[in-house]
Formats: structure tokens, sequence, C-alpha cells
């Protein structure tokens, strides 16, 4: 008798042959070695396909997939891209009909004059090596952040389990903002605290001129064109302006990003704070003592303790209690200066200290003149990079502890690529416009300080999620166990490393980096909030 | 005061229930189910929602699509649950539902086309000349499972989709041909050529 085809021997192997021809084809097993061993090996092939359909594909472990374009995604992103730029069209109209404060239009990015000042931030920015800045000061302020972040998460939901790691994430960013929902709030063309008026709350105030007359017992937040204090302010004062003056008396700190900041009363604590210009008049008195980072610094007052600055020019006629250290450009003291501890400063030539025969030092003299070295060739480099290579280590532990599924599938989803590249672009340059304008239109300042926690935080992250990926792509690992993220975590961040340090090009990628590994956090976050863990 | 310790034994309750509906047969389980118990349907969630996600993954082919149907399958469930009569076994029938909204979702993607196109020689290859027996098993033994589920996920959908619902949800030809509205023959057509090309790739992989 003639042997079965391979097909019909297949279907009867899967028990769907119809009975008849089943039963002939049994009988004919029996005389046929040759069509019993193929019906066996089929059978057996049977059995191999469903143990393997137990376990579920690996995901996209493969290098190739980094790069993989599809046409129906790219014309998706096309148009993601279009709808993008139709919404942020409307946004403008709909901010353009705001009543933005005249003070902070330089701070719009949708008016000509922010608009100016962006593009030139920007571009300043970028030529001077800002991604690898962002990166560094990210370090610093997103660890901060995102050990509150993780922290408080810790606390708040050590024992209970919600279903999403989004929602959880969101409580306790909802949770670390609900302070500032606590504030009194003034807000106007004007706003003035009288002389005779006593606030007892920390106040924020914003407007083109914000004006304490009077006692604030409280913080005073203040936002504006000018802000002057000429009353007093018995806790801390925060301002974001173009001119910040005090003239009254400020009890506690002073923390300030402004153009310009000039004291000429009283200040009880230290100040600190990031200003272009930054002047302690002769009538001006520092309590504690300075930390800033400014383009020209005047010292024409007293600052009881030490004053550490980092400058491009700075003049000392005053009187600094103790230590003044500075690092930049020039520094000159005249011959009423007076310098109560030692004198540190770090300048690219001898010839940029200028110090006056009458001027008082009662310290060492201590100039360094940076030649700039190698810095491969310096310990405390490697010494850095291993201390930044252990706390992302244990901030990648902390994650997965906490949320081991966001952490895994955010490190998934760098592997889209293009996707997460281009997300985490616009991720990138549209988090801190939409912070912005959220803190402007001051409706939603609680929401603008969540998104800037959560902003520095991914910043931060974006380096351990991709980091994360490329060790598992370097290593191979396709299961996902917690030991083999963490390996290739350890790998990923090393080999991040090494390549960030080569000269122009090892900008570009961490600036690549970047945006993949926010693209990735932005696109679980999205899909986090939209649908439970399945797996 | 009373309040507060309704509150706390009603807290107690829904624990208790929790770890009760773990020991309750599967029976019992859909009865509550179908009458709108959510307790019930969490446990089912609990009991199933891997597998569905694994027929969703390899049917969708991407993480994401997966987990959307597979949320997609349990939430239509409180509804859908009412017209499971018990007449085949509770996980098979959750598969054939999970395998509709895959192909659902597959027909959306490509805008209501046909989801697997007909072979085009159709009945005609059932009896064809026989090949050389090249059975998938020998090769097999020596592969590891991860590199065939690996060749089954890069499988085009024209064969991935058939495979997965014979011999992930265990389907039979005529409930696969059924849900893809297909002839039965063109469904074991498609199943031999799934293997054959599975065979294939894998051959030329372990080269």
């Amino acid at each position: 008798m003639e042997c079965y085809s391979e097909q019909t021997c297949a279907i009867f192997a899967d028990g769907e042959l119809a009975v008849e021809e089943a039963q002939r084809l049994r009988n004919h097993l029996v005389t046929c070695p040759r069509c019993r061993d193929l019906v066996d090996a089929l059978q057996a092939e049977n059995r191999l396909l469903s143990e393997s359909l137990r376990e579920f594909p690996e995901e996209a472990a493969n290098p190739t997939g980094l790069f993989r374009l599809r046409w129906s995604q790219v014309w998706g992103d096309f148009g993601v891209a279009a709808a993008v730029l139709a919404l942020a069209s409307m946004v403008f109209l709909w901010i353009d009909e705001l009543r933005i404060p005249q003070a902070l239009e330089w701070l719009n990015p949708f008016s000509l004059s922010g608009l100016a000042n962006l593009i030139f931030n920007v571009s300043y920015y970028f030529a001077h090596g800002g991604a690898a800045m962002l990166d560094d000061y990210a370090v610093v302020v997103g660890c901060l952040s995102l050990l509150l972040l993780l922290g408080g998460g810790a606390l708040l939901l050590g024992r209970k389990r919600l279903p999403q790691p989004g929602l959880r994430l969101l409580i306790v960013v909802l949770a670390l903002s609900l302070p500032s929902f606590a504030l009194e709030h003034r807000h106007g063309r004007d706003v003035t605290v009288a002389a005779n008026e006593t606030v007892d709350d920390t106040l924020f105030a914003t407007g083109d001129t914000v004006r304490v007359d009077g006692v604030i017992n409280g913080d005073l937040l203040a936002a504006g064109q000018t802000v002057e204090v000429r009353g007093t302010v018995k806790g801390d004062l925060l301002t974001c302006a173009q001119r910040t003056v005090v003239s009254g008396t400020v009890e506690g700190h002073i923390y300030t990003f402004s153009r310009s900041l000039d004291l000429r009363g009283q200040l009880g604590r230290s100040m600190y704070g990031w200003v272009q210009s930054l002047r302690v008049d002769s009538k001006g008195r520092v309590g504690d003592g300075i930390v800033v980072g400014a383009g020209d610094v005047n010292l024409e007052g007293d600052v009881a303790r030490s004053v550490t600055i980092a400058t491009g020019s700075a003049d000392l006629s005053g009187n600094v209690g103790r230590e003044l250290t500075m690092a930049g450009g020039n520094l000159t003291l005249t011959n009423t200066a007076r310098v109560g501890g030692d004198l540190t400063a770090h300048v690219h030539h001898l010839q940029d200290v200028h110090i006056a025969d009458g001027a008082t030092i009662a310290g060492k003299r201590n100039i360094q003149v940076e030649v700039r070295k190698n810095r491969f060739t310096r310990p405390e480099f490697y010494f850095h990079q291993a201390l930044w290579l252990v706390a992302a280590m244990l901030v990648g532990l902390l994650g997965l502890v906490l949320f081991p599924g966001f952490f895994q599938t955010s490190t998934q989803a760098v592997g889209s690529g293009w996707r997460s590249l281009g997300l985490g672009v616009g991720v990138l340059a549209g988090a801190p416009l939409v912070i912005v304008v959220a803190a402007i239109t001051l409706v939603c300042l609680p929401i603008s300080l969540m998104l800037l926690a959560v902003y520095l935080a991914a910043i931060y992250m974006a380096k351990i999620w991709v980091g994360a990926f490329l060790g598992r792509v370097v290593l191979r690992t396709g299961e996902t166990t917690k030991l083999n993220w963490l390996l290739g975590l350890l790998v990923g961040l090393v080999i991040l490393t090494v390549v960030g340090f080569i000269p122009y090009l090892g900008g570009l990628i961490r600036l690549a980096v970047l945006c993949l590994g926010l693209g990735a956090f932005a696109w679980q976050l999205y899909r986090a909030s939209r649908t439970p863990t399945t797996a | 005061m009373n309040a507060e310790r309704n509150k706390a034994n009603g807290l107690r309750c829904r624990e208790v229930e929790a770890k009760d509906m773990e020991a309750l047969d599967l029976e019992s389980v859909i009865e509550r189910a179908q009458g709108h118990d959510t307790g019930a349907l969490a446990e089912i969630y609990r009991r199933y929602a891997r597998r569905v996600f694994g027929l969703c993954r390899y049917m969708l082919g991407s993480r994401e699509s997966a987990e959307d149907a597979t949320s997609e399958v349990f939430l239509k469930l409180q509804r859908s649950i009412e017209s499971y009569d018990g007449s085949i076994p509770f996980p098979r029938w959750l598969l054939r539902v999970a395998g509709n909204q895959c192909i659902d979702a597959l027909r959306h993607r490509q805008r209501g086309r046909q989801v697997i196109v007909e072979v085009e020689d159709g009945a005609a290859v059932l009896e064809a000349a026989r090949p050389e027996p090249s059975p998938l098993g020998a090769l097999i033994s020596t592969e590891e499972g991860a590199r065939v589920r690996r060749a089954i996920a890069r499988l085009p959908e024209n064969y991935r989709v058939p495979l997965v619902l014979r011999y992930y949800s265990e389907l039979s030809y005529d409930e696969i041909a059924q849900q893809l509205g297909l002839q039965r023959d063109h469904v074991a057509t498609l199943i031999f050529r799934a293997k054959q090309e599975l065979r294939r790739t894998l051959a030329h992989r372990s080269k």
C-alpha cells in the first residue's frame, strides 16, 4: 500500500483526521515502519511545541530591535507629531489669552521676549556642554527628589500593595507636593504688604512688583519683576525675579534665582543662590555666610562668616569674618577689604588676583592657578565616577524593590528605539515648558512643582534604564530576573560612563541616552496609568 | 464608633473572603462570578491572567498590545461569563474568548481586513506529493525552548495565529476555522506550513 503524505500524517498526529481515514492510516502504520517513525516524530514535535509555548517569548533583547523601523510606526509617529503640533498651537492661543503677569513675560516661552530668552539660553547652554551639565546637575537635584520620592513611597506604601505602579508613584508625588497647597497666595500687578500689616503665615506672592513693607512671620516665596523687602521677613526668602532688593530684614536664609540681588539691609542667616549680579551694599550685613554662583559679585558690606563664590569677577571692599573662597575669573580686594580667615582663590592666571596693599587678610593667602590638567590622570576623578556608579546602582536596586514591574518594563521600553528617542526629545524639551507655563499661570503651581520633581528624577533615572537595557543586550540575558537586571545595569552603566568621555561624540551619546531613558519612562508612565499589569 | 467597627469588620470580611475564594473549586468560583461577585471575578483573573496574557502575547506580537487585550478580555468577562454553560472546560472557553479578542485586535490593526488570508493553492496541498520527512522533533531536541519561542514569535501572522490557537489554546481545527472564518482544510494547511516554516527557520539558525 502506498504511504500517506506528511500533511495527512500531521493531521493524524493532531487527532484531526476523519474517523475512517484515521483507521486506515492506523492499519497502515502497523505494516509501515517509515510512516510509524514519521507519526511518532510528528507527535513528539506537537508535544514540544505545546511545552515550548507554556513560557512567553522573551522581550526584544536583540540589538537589532533597537533600530528596527517599520513604516506603519513612522506614519504613526508623523501622526503623533502632527497632533502634538496642532495641540501646541491651541495651547499657544490659550496661553496667549491667559493673563500672565508682565513681570514673568521674560519666562513665558510663548512671548517674544521669552522666546528670545529661551533660544539664547538654550543655544548658550548646549554650546557649553549643556547635556553633560544637565546630567551632573540632575545627579544632585534628581537624586534628592528621587530619594524623597522613593523614601516617601516606602513609608506610605510599605505595607499595602496597590495594583498599579503608576498609581503608587502618583500618590507619592501628590503626597510630597501637598505642602504647596497650604500657602497663602497673593497675586496681582503690584503686591504689597503694607507697613502696618503682619502676615502670620508663609506668603506666596507673584506680581510685577512684590513689595514687603510690613512683617511676614513665615517665609516669603516671591516671583516677579522686582521683589523688594523693606520690612521684615522672619522666615526664609525665596525669590525668582529679575531684580531682588533687600533693604529691610530677612531673619532666615535667602535662596534666590534672580538676575540681580541687592542686599542693603540685614540678613540673619546665609545666602544661597544663582544670580547674574550680586551686590552686598556697605549697609548690608550677612549674619552667616554666602554661597553663590554669580556673574559678578560686589561685597561692600559685612559677612559674619565665610564666603564661597564661583564668579566671573569679584570685588571685595567690605568685611568677611572668616574664609573667603573664590573660583573663577578675577578677584580684587581693595584697601578697605578685610578677610578674617584664609583667602583661597582658584584662578587661571596669577595676575587675575589683585590685592591692594591696605587689604587685611588674617589667614593664609592661597592662590591656586588652575592649570587644566587631564582629568583622567587624577585619582579623584576615578573616585568620583566610582561613587556615582555605586549611587546609581543603589538607586536602581531601591527602585527595583519598590516598583519592580515599572523598572523592568521601563528598561524594556528603551528597546523600542525610535519611539523612546523621539518621545524623550519631546519630554526633555517639552517638560520645562510645561513646568514654566504651569508655574506662571499660577493656577497650577503645585502641579508645576510636582512635575519638576518627577522631571529631575527621570533625568537621573534615564541613564539607569538605558544602562540596564544596554547591559542586557551585551550580556544577552533573556530572562528578566532581578539579579540579571542589576548585573546588566552594572555593565551598562560602566559602558555608558566610558563612552560618555569620548570627546565630542560623548556629549551626543549622553544626550541620546538621556532622551532614550526619558522617552521610555514617559511611555511606561503613560501605560501604567492606562492598564493594570498582567504578567 | 459603630461605623468604625463596621468598617473594620467589613475589611476583615473581605480579607477572609479572598482567602476563602482561593480555596474554592473552579465551578463555585464561576457560579459566583456569574452572579456578578467581584471577588470571584478577581479570583478568575488571579488564576488565568497569566495564561490569557500568554496567548495574547503570542498572537499580537507585542507586550503592550497583549496587555491591552488581556485587560479587555477580563473587562468583558464580567458580562460574557454569563454565557458560559459548562459544556467545555472553563480554561478552554476562556482562551477561546481571548483568541477572539486577539483576532478582533488584529482585524482592527489591519483596518477590518481578514486576518488570515487563504492559502493560494488551498486544499490541493493536502494530497501533494510526499516530501522527505523532516519533522521538527529531531531538530527540536537539541534546541532550547527559548529559541523555539523566539522562532514562533517571528513567524508571519498567517502562520503564527493558527499555530498558537492550536498548540497554546489547544483548539480543534474546527474551532480555529470558526474563529478565523476559514475552511477547515485551510486551517490544516496553515498549521502544516507553519511547522515547515518553523523547521526551516530553526534549521537555518542552527547552522
